[in-house]
């Protein structure tokens, strides 16, 4: 499964990866983009499984490319996970109306993260759209 | 004047009563001059201190904010924080690159610990109680180093506050450059083009400098 982790630091970045990587995903299967504009043109240009997402970003913000995913016929049935530190309600209400598939709160734990990648996997496994 | 028929106020001062009175029409208007002049002369000379006074602070402001040398500078609040940004990520990813040389080493040992005791599974033996011993402090190994990963995304969600006081400042200064530059043009100096965003000392110096700051 090729996931594209996307946050402006590097630090998370990594963190996302360790994480993925002690779940099961192949380390050589992770990419990296440290804005929502860089991470949108490595989606155009190769196929991806999964996006993991930061919110607060320069450039084009986590919403932003979740919405531009979206609206990418291309790309819209993408599963996005976003993983910020944006826990007030308008912009988890606003992330779940453009249609992320899960949201966690920094900063979280392993246990968090594997429960929300089974949940998304279960539902996707659900709608018959799992690849 | 004429239209004005209503008793003159007598707590006016006499000289102005004494006008009001008067039949000289020429001589009424040159006095009346004379205190119109007299109050504007009052209220120019409070708006030139005023004006000095907003000039010498916009002046020190202004250099000020071209001298990025200046400890309080903004610019060198600026750097300072992205200092802190910086050495935090560069401990952070320390501490990552130590999880990423020990998890191997723990997993290893694991591994070495279960060899062992797929071919001694003594209860007494020494090798075998070491192999144990070894396998619990590999687990516990192996969690504390997740622990420690995950103890590091505090860096992101400090840097993340940093930035915004970043971005707080940067837009104080715009604010400050733009009363700056318009103090210039109320001065009588041509207004230079919209001020944006200064992104650079050098942009600042070279707005400021259009107003000989």
């Amino acid at each position: 499964m090729k996931i594209l982790v996307v946050d402006d630091f590097s630090t998370m970045r990594r963190i996302v990866r360790n994480l993925l990587v002690e779940l099961g995903f192949s380390n050589p299967m992770i990419q990296e983009a440290d804005d929502g504009h860089n991470a949108l043109a490595m989606l155009k240009a190769n196929a991806f499984d999964m996006v993991v997402t930061d919110w607060n970003m320069p450039n084009m913000t986590g919403i932003e490319l979740l919405q531009a995913i979206r609206a990418e016929p291309k790309l819209k049935g993408l599963p996005v996970l976003m993983v910020t530190a944006e826990n007030n309600r308008e912009q988890i209400i606003a992330a779940a109306q453009a249609g992320v598939n899960g949201y966690i709160v920094k900063p979280f734990t392993a246990n968090t993260l594997k429960e929300k990648l089974d949940k998304i996997f279960e539902r996707l496994a659900a709608s018959g759209a799992s690849a | 004047m004429n239209a004005m028929t209503a008793p003159v106020n007598d707590s006016l001062p006499p000289e102005v009563l004494d006008l009001l009175n008067s039949k000289d029409g020429t001589a009424f208007e040159q006095a009346l001059d004379a205190m119109v002049r007299q109050r504007e002369q009052h209220l120019f000379r409070a708006l030139g201190v005023l004006a000095r006074d907003l000039h010498g602070a916009v002046s020190r402001l202004g250099s000020d904010l071209a001298n990025g040398g200046m400890p309080d500078s903004m610019v060198h609040a600026r750097n300072h924080l992205a200092e802190v940004l910086e050495m935090s990520s560069q401990a952070a990813h320390r501490s990552l690159d130590f999880v990423d040389r020990i998890r191997p080493e723990a997993e290893a040992l694991s591994n070495n610990a279960n060899a062992v005791l797929d071919f001694n599974s003594s209860e007494t033996d020494p090798a075998a109680v070491l192999a144990r011993q070894a396998q619990v402090f590999a687990s516990a190994c192996c969690e504390g180093l997740n622990d420690m990963v995950l103890v590091q995304s505090w860096q992101d969600l400090a840097g993340q506050r940093v930035k915004k006081v970043v971005s707080f400042i940067e837009s104080v200064e715009s604010s400050l450059l733009e009363l700056v530059r318009l103090t210039g043009a109320l001065a009588g100096r041509e207004a230079p083009v919209e001020v944006a965003k200064v992104n650079s000392q050098d942009e600042v110096d070279r707005l400021l400098s259009e107003f000989g700051f």
